[in-house]
């Protein structure tokens, strides 16, 4: 008698009733749509197609730019600079914070949070934490200058025309 | 006679419609006694919200200043202008500005209404802050309410984000250039920085994608958020007993007829029909409904309490907070018209280009370094905020302005907000072209 009491006791402690089966079968239901859906949302917002502008793109011939030019091209967000003979692309955007920098014959200035860059981009004052990129000129077949702004070279590589 | 009775039942019936309806909404008449005042907040869908009774410390108006409520009716107005305004906005970098002039030309009450939702905005800032400041001066998060300060605290980074994502909307030289600096910042978080500035912008560059992006997040996904959270925050008020008094604010001014605690109440009503105040201990009895759900915060019975009816002593000060409120959003706007810089010149950033007043101690703390300024400094500074009923454990001062239990937390606390404050003025008032110290004088 005690015996089978026993028995039923050890059986109730720990028994797979349904409800427990139910409940184990829901929270993973609920925990896992919950991760898969946190995740699958953030690949869907992610775009997969941008519609940023190219990357290169021409600028005209040397021609447009007689030595001395320090002009900035906007829609393009760089600088262009002739020095006699010597040609180059300087990014104007702010490596602070991406601000449009002012162009001048002494430097470069951003009105957002004041950094300052010499003739050459390099960071004279301001919270500017990099010298802004320079971009990789070449002369095209055409003869037309083009500019690559997937390409960064080492400032002060001047390219010649 | 059978036939002529239904025919009068009928027509009584007609006749008692309007009533019958009326009753059928409106379960309580206008109350004229205690029962019918703790019935109106206990069965009405909109009242009830409120407890039967609250504490009279919790009505005093230099205790809360109304903020939270302020903060509350501005979010409200804010909703209800904003929503107007979506019948003539389209998120396009093409057509939003033209929809911003268009107000102005073509829309009746367009400019007035754009008034309302942009003061608002910046009064809800106000408003969500200074809350913040009371409830820190007067020891308010202290056990049990440190959950709600850290659901407050949410609020306050939402707040801030809605007003971010809404002055970009009418795509001028502040919302393009403030989204180009904003993003940028959330570029410099590390690791998921890239990810996070990509995801905001839905692209490499500023523009309709960017657009698009924050008009969803204004119009949808924040006030929704808020939403939930301000029905949280208000329910757990409840929860954890209504607004934080002090410990003496229970003490009585009446001399109180103690009845013991094991007489019944007829019984106690028995004794107190001779007393003079007994008769206000059983009406607590009878009516603390409130305190019998509510378990042990509101005291029921024998023990001094010092409470008044909801219905009409809360909803009334509410009321009066909300029509000043809605008064001072009006005036504003009727003599203010909001901000509308130069449509977007990707070339040219205005010179100098300045936030709104609330993110300028942000600007100038940028303007020293992107990282420490735009991510460490404010990360650690929130990460505080929140763990602040954490850190502070004391029991002390609790529902008291600058408690003197208190001095050390309010101290550090008015140094956090006067150095803020401090950021923006600079910010705001020495700050000129390309950023450069200028004097005002
Ligand atoms: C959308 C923003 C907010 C709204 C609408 C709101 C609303 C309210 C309201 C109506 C009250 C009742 C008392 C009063 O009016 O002062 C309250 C109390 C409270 N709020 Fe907020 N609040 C907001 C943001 C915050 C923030 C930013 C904090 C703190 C970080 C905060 C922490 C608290 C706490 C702890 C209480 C209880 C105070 C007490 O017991 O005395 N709330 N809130």
């Amino acid at each position: 008698m005690s015996e089978k009491d026993n028995a039923h006791e050890v059986e109730s402690s720990e028994p797979i009733t349904r409800r427990k089966v139910l409940a184990w079968l829901t929270s993973m239901g609920i925990l896992g749509s919950a991760i898969v859906s946190v995740f699958s949302n953030f690949v869907f917002i992610k775009p997969r197609a941008t519609y940023g502008l190219p990357t290169r793109f021409s600028i005209g011939t040397p021609n447009d730019y007689p030595p001395g030019t320090r002009i900035a091209l906007g829609k393009e967000r760089v600088a262009i600079i002739r020095e006699g003979e010597k040609m180059a692309a300087i990014s104007i955007t702010c490596t602070h914070l991406g601000c449009i920098v002012g162009v001048a014959d002494t430097g470069f200035a951003c009105p957002c949070h004041g950094s300052r860059f010499d003739q050459d981009g390099n960071v004279t004052g301001g919270p500017a934490p990099r010298p802004l990129p320079w971009y990789e000129l070449s002369l095209a077949p055409n003869g037309e200058l083009e500019v690559d702004k997937g390409k960064e070279i080492t400032p002060g590589k001047w390219f010649t025309v | 006679m059978v036939h002529s009775m239904k025919k009068n039942n009928f027509l009584t019936t007609l006749k008692e419609m309007p009533m019958s309806i009326w009753n059928s909404v409106f379960r309580n008449n206008l109350p004229h006694t205690d029962l019918g005042r703790s019935k109106t907040s206990f069965t009405n869908f909109f009242l009830h919200i409120h407890p039967v009774k609250v504490h009279k410390h919790t009505l005093k108006p230099w205790f809360t200043m109304g903020l939270g409520l302020i903060s509350l009716f501005l979010f409200i107005i804010l909703t209800v202008t904003g929503v107007l305004l979506m019948f003539y906005y389209v998120p396009s970098t093409t057509q939003a500005y033209d929809r911003m002039l268009d107000l102005r030309g073509s829309v009746a009450f367009g400019v007035f209404l754009r008034n309302m939702h942009r003061w608002a905005a910046h009064g809800m800032v106000a408003a969500v802050f200074l809350h913040m400041c009371r409830v820190f001066f007067t020891g308010s998060y202290k056990k049990p309410r440190e959950f709600n300060w850290v659901i407050g605290v949410f609020l306050f980074l939402l707040t801030l984000f809605s007003s971010f994502t809404g002055y970009l909307l009418p795509w001028d030289q502040l919302a393009f250039w403030a989204i180009t600096v904003g993003t940028a910042i959330a570029g410099y978080a590390p690791v998921v920085g890239e990810q996070m500035r990509f995801l905001l912008l839905g692209d490499t560059t500023v523009g309709q994608e960017a657009l698009l992006r924050f008009y969803v997040l204004h119009i949808a996904v924040l006030p929704i958020v808020m939403f939930l959270l301000v029905a949280v925050h208000f329910w757990r008020i409840r929860k954890d007993g209504g607004l934080s008094r002090p410990e003496d604010a229970d003490v009585v001014e009446t001399p109180e007829v103690t009845a013991p605690a094991s007489v019944p109440a007829p019984a106690m009503a028995m004794a107190a029909a001779s007393g003079s105040s007994g008769i206000v201990v059983l009406e607590k009895k009878h009516y603390g409904i409130q305190g019998l759900v509510r378990g042990p915060f509101t005291k029921v019975g024998n023990v001094p309490e010092n409470t008044v009816f909801s219905y009409p002593n809360l909803l009334l000060a509410e009321l009066f907070v909300f029509v000043l409120t809605v008064a001072g959003v009006i005036i504003v706007s009727a003599y203010f018209n909001a901000p509308l810089e130069e449509p977007v010149n990707v070339m040219h950033p205005p010179n100098p280009a300045k936030a709104p007043w609330y993110f300028l101690g942000l600007q100038e703390q940028v303007s020293y370094s992107a990282f420490w300024g735009g991510v460490g400094v404010p990360a650690i500074e929130v990460l505080i905020l929140l763990l602040v009923p954490y850190f502070d454990r004391g029991v002390k001062g609790v529902g008291k302005w600058f408690a003197k239990e208190r001095l050390l937390a309010n101290t550090l606390f008015m140094v956090f907000v006067v150095v803020n404050i401090i950021l923006i003025i600079i910010g705001t008032f020495f700050r000129g072209q390309n950023w450069e110290f200028v004097s005002p004088f």
